[in-house]
């Protein structure tokens, strides 16, 4: 295992997979329910980019360059940005069972979403709400889950049932107040995912929020390796535990809220895409970060693909990732077994 | 096509049959008895005059308020009926309707509390039948008397008419309501028919809009009304029922003419032409986009106005060919069924003149210029 | 090189963990803190080390402390290299990862425990005694200057008992201080110039390693019979501390 880590350099692995991503979304603009040739595809982004002469449907231009390209963008920074946010929960929590969802981000910034729609018009509201919550709902876990010296991954987990539990019902409790017409549907779309409707506006208000976050953490990556050791160890090791923790939790949850804001809530790409990273460059964060986001890009583009082009109706992207996540989840959880409980 | 429509009227004659072979009336007065069959086959036993009336399903409670003619036996509604009349016509011809109790539904369910209901004595509960047995076993339980409706099409909606006027003792009335139901039915399918295919624009319904696109496919009364009153479902042959589309999906569609839900209360045109995304559709060039109006109810699900929402959708369809005259068939049909006369501003609010004013056409339909 | 006077320590309200407590250790000396289970060595290494505050007393360190805890299960599949290049952070900028200066150090540290071949192995896949060492060299790579130890011999066989105290005896020529913490006797009395026993919150010992490790002071300790034996074998003087069981 190390020495095939080792006979790839890190950097040509990196390489490839970036241009892996490139060309996933690339690929990804040409697909959809409305025909668009590839190599008209292409002549319209080089038109937006040098503005030639359109000598095509003025049609095609907008599904490329107003539908396609901010819902490719987006699937892009949601999925990058919820697998490195879920690699380095995973780090500091000790634990690869953890996800933005299994410790109740997601459904904490799923109700401040609601709330926020509830509440609210725009979108303005939508990531402040998200991030309250889902740090609140964070750190009730983190709180049930961790004793005063030692972390249980059992009430951990536990902890993250409640919580999850409690903030549903909370957001179930919204939906039943809310006016069916008029404020419901929003809330129903954002509890499956979508990126139906993506659109330069929103990007506008959650790329900025996951790039920081995101590159916040990568550049801590390191700092997570060391967290990842337990509070005592990292502390003998003259790390200033509490601040560098603190500074992962609101990275990641900052991350959650914005992909909430940007599509609702997609469940498990958190959670598995950080394994499949992985499985390719080993535990190492300084590696894992990076892997994980550029995997998880090209996965929730991918995974969008089929949402929007599969069939004249949206399937819900929520729905998709669950499905695809679980099964493989649960085959890596067998593998562990088999493996003596040893994640890699 | 036509075929289609064929089966569709076979289906109607033979469900009217036997709707009329079903239901035994006998005149409510002091101490008589009323029996009713429901559209679940169940016979409604109700001694004595019905004087309480509570009304679950939404469109139903402006139904008994026109039948009626009055807000006087009708003790209970779904909040969502009560939206239908606050601010609108409704709530102008029964001010007192306003004062019903709405709250023994939440939500966009349809599971009562059965002890709001109980408390309201109401004679009668109106409930959904075919949305599991749940709905209503529990008001039978406790010993209320409840007839039960079924959704989605015209055939069930012509039912609905009928069991109110029995349960009302308006069977006149709603025998009227009926005829005027079907003569303008059967106008319509032949002005559709003679049509040609190619002429029939392209047509696309919004169940909703803001949060999602949601729209009408196949096996949906939108799409029925949309067929009949000539205009073609471009969303029929994928979908079948409501379902969320994309935007893509929507220029692939390239509808000639959309059609707004009155479901979403800020929603106008304006939504639509205002959408960087959807400008290369035909519909959203041409300023084609409509929103259903609202009048005795929302027009988009079968109702007591549903004849005047097809004159309404075949002039927005059809705005060069010979049309109804929709002020007049207004006049006529809210006398008939309200015994009142529309003001010329209570018209145009019901019509959304000023929502739909940039959209095409609309003054000229609509307009009560001429 | 360490000092502490009048030390005590307690978690808030608590009861006292250890009190008036006294010490010092000088550069190129070993002090072996002996006392039961429970007593609180592990409480005293924190403070040794500077992670957990005293809550009276004074302490002076003339430098950076290593530590080496207990081998603790790890959660990831770090390889050899990550372990030890984390003994690394004190000397890395928050928003930066190591750099090549980092690695080399690293192995130059694993070079001078003869671990280099293990470098790029899994952590976990090593034994206990490899662990530990490995261990050693991470707390080496914060270029510390006093190496503190949480019972480092205490989980190995015989040949990697012999292998830690031979190690912690050479980093002790090359001037380094020592601290750790155990449960065997004989190992303090093995390596140790110092050596501080632990009876209760507010009783202790500490001194010279011949003075401390007495056989009255050992029964004392742990309540049974101990006892200091000398021999020699192959023409060279050994001396033993052995429990004598009855």
């Amino acid at each position: 295992m190390t020495e095939r880590h080792r006979a790839v350099p890190f950097s040509l692995l990196a390489g490839v997979l970036l241009a892996l991503t490139a060309a996933v979304a690339l690929f990804s603009l040409a697909i959809g329910r409305f025909p668009v040739p590839v190599e008209r595809v292409a002549r319209i982004l080089l038109s937006a980019l040098f503005s030639t002469e359109a000598s095509w449907p003025p049609q095609e231009t907008s599904v490329v360059l107003l539908i396609r390209l901010p819902r490719v963008l987006g699937s892009l920074l949601a999925g990058g940005g919820l697998a490195l946010a879920g690699a380095a929960l995973q780090g500091v929590f000790r634990n690869p069972l953890v996800g933005p969802q299994i410790i109740g981000v997601s459904s904490g910034a799923g109700f401040g979403g609601a709330v926020a729609i509830l509440f609210f018009d725009g979108l303005f509201a939508v990531i402040p709400l998200a991030f309250v919550f889902g740090l609140l709902a964070m750190v009730a876990v983190w709180s049930l889950g961790s004793g005063e010296r030692e972390e249980s991954l059992l009430s951990l987990v536990l902890g993250g049932v409640v919580i999850s539990a409690f903030f549903t019902a909370l957001t179930s409790l919204g939906q039943y107040v809310a006016d069916p017409y008029n404020k419901l549907p929003a809330i129903v779309m954002w509890l499956m995912g979508s990126f139906a409707s993506s659109s330069w506006e929103r990007l506008l208000f959650a790329a900025p929020v996951i790039c920081c976050a995101g590159t916040l953490l990568h550049l801590i990556r390191f700092r997570i390796n060391v967290l990842s050791l337990g509070q005592e160890e990292a502390e003998s090791l003259g790390m200033n535990v509490r601040r560098n923790r603190w500074l992962v939790l609101a990275c990641t949850t900052l991350i959650t809220a914005a992909t909430v804001a940007l599509a609702g809530i997609v469940g498990w790409v958190g959670l598995v895409v950080p394994h499949m990273a992985r499985m390719l460059v080993g535990s190492d964060h300084r590696k894992l970060l990076p892997v994980s986001a550029l995997l998880g890009a090209s996965y929730l583009i991918l995974m969008d693909d089929i949402a929007r082009g599969l069939t004249a109706a949206e399937i819900p992207i929520g729905i998709l990732t669950a499905l695809a996540g679980a099964p493989l989840f649960a085959f890596l959880l067998k593998k562990r077994q088999r493996k003596g409980g040893a994640w890699m | 096509m036509y075929r289609m429509l064929g089966n569709r009227l076979r289906v109607v004659g033979t469900g009217l049959c036997a709707l009329f072979l079903v239901c035994f009336l006998m005149s409510p007065g002091d101490g008589a008895q009323t029996v009713v069959t429901d559209q679940a086959g169940r016979e409604v036993v109700i001694e004595g005059p019905v004087k309480r009336i509570v009304t679950i399903p939404i469109p139903a409670a402006s139904m008994v308020l026109a039948i009626d003619g009055s807000s006087e036996r009708l003790v209970g509604m779904n909040p969502l009926s009560k939206t239908a009349i606050e601010g609108e016509i409704l709530s102008e011809f029964f001010p007192e309707a306003l004062r019903i109790r709405s709250d023994i539904v939440q939500g966009e369910g349809f599971q009562p509390n059965v002890e709001s209901l109980m408390s309201l004595a109401p004679d009668i509960v109106f409930q959904w039948g075919n949305f599991g047995d749940n709905l209503y076993i529990p008001l039978l339980d406790a010993g209320m008397k409840v007839a039960l409706f079924k959704y989605g099409t015209q055939e069930y909606l012509e039912g609905w008419i009928e069991t109110f006027g029995a349960i009302l003792g308006k069977q006149e009335k709603a025998a009227t309501i009926l005829d005027w139901h079907r003569k303008t039915r059967e106008q319509l399918t032949r002005r559709s028919e003679a049509i040609p295919d190619s002429e029939k624009p392209r047509t696309l319904y919004f169940l909703r809009f803001l949060a999602n696109y949601q729209v009408a496919g196949k096996n949906t009364h939108n799409d029925v009304s949309i067929v009949l009153s000539g205009g073609k479902n471009v969303a029929a042959e994928e979908i079948d029922g409501f379902a969320a589309v994309n935007e893509e999906q929507i220029l692939l569609w390239d509808p000639e003419v959309i059609l707004l839900n009155g479901f979403e209360r800020d929603l106008t045109p304006e939504h639509v032409y205002a959408n960087e995304r959807l400008k290369g559709v035909s519909a959203v060039k041409n300023r084609r986009v409509y929103k259903l109006p609202l009048g005795g109810y929302r027009w988009d699900p079968p109702n007591q106005e549903t004849p005047l929402m097809w004159m309404w959708m075949s002039s927005v369809l059809h705005p060069g060919r010979d049309r109804f005259d929709l002020p007049g068939e207004m006049e006529k049909a809210y006398t008939l069924l309200y015994g009142k006369t529309l003001s010329r501003a209570q018209y145009e609010h019901i019509l959304g003149m000023e929502r739909n004013r940039g959209s095409a056409h609309y003054e000229a339909l609509f307009g009560r210029a001429q | 090189m360490i000092t502490m006077k009048k030390g005590g320590f307690r978690y808030s309200r608590e009861n006292w963990i250890f009190r008036n407590l006294s010490l010092s250790v000088g550069e190129g000396e070993i002090l072996s803190i002996l006392g039961p289970n429970g007593k609180g060595k592990t409480t005293l290494l924190k403070t040794i080390q500077g992670v957990l505050p005293l809550s009276e007393g004074s302490m002076l360190r003339g430098g950076s402390v290593g530590y080496v805890p207990q081998i603790a299960a790890v959660s990831f599949g770090y390889t050899v290299l990550d372990m030890v290049v984390m003994g690394r952070s004190r000397h890395i900028g928050l928003f930066s990862s190591p750099g090549k200066h980092d690695f080399s150090a690293c192995r130059a540290c694993l070079e001078r425990l003869g671990l280099e071949t293990l470098a790029e192995r899994p952590f976990r896949t090593l034994s206990g005694g490899e662990r530990q060492m490995v261990l050693i060299a991470r707390a080496l790579a914060s270029e510390c200057r006093c190496l503190v130890l949480d019972e480092p011999a205490s989980a190995l066989d015989f040949r990697n008992q012999n292998t830690m105290l031979r190690t912690l005896q050479s980093l002790r020529d090359e001037g380094m201080t020592v601290i750790m913490s155990t449960h065997v006797p004989h190992h303090a009395n093995v390596i140790s110039d110092r050596a501080l026993l632990l009876f209760s919150p507010e009783e202790h010992l500490f001194g010279d390693c011949e003075d401390v490790l007495v056989d009255e002071n050992l029964r004392r300790l742990y309540g049974a019979d101990v006892r200091r034996i000398s021999f020699s074998s192959g023409g060279r003087g050994y001396s033993a501390v052995v429990p004598l069981f009855s």
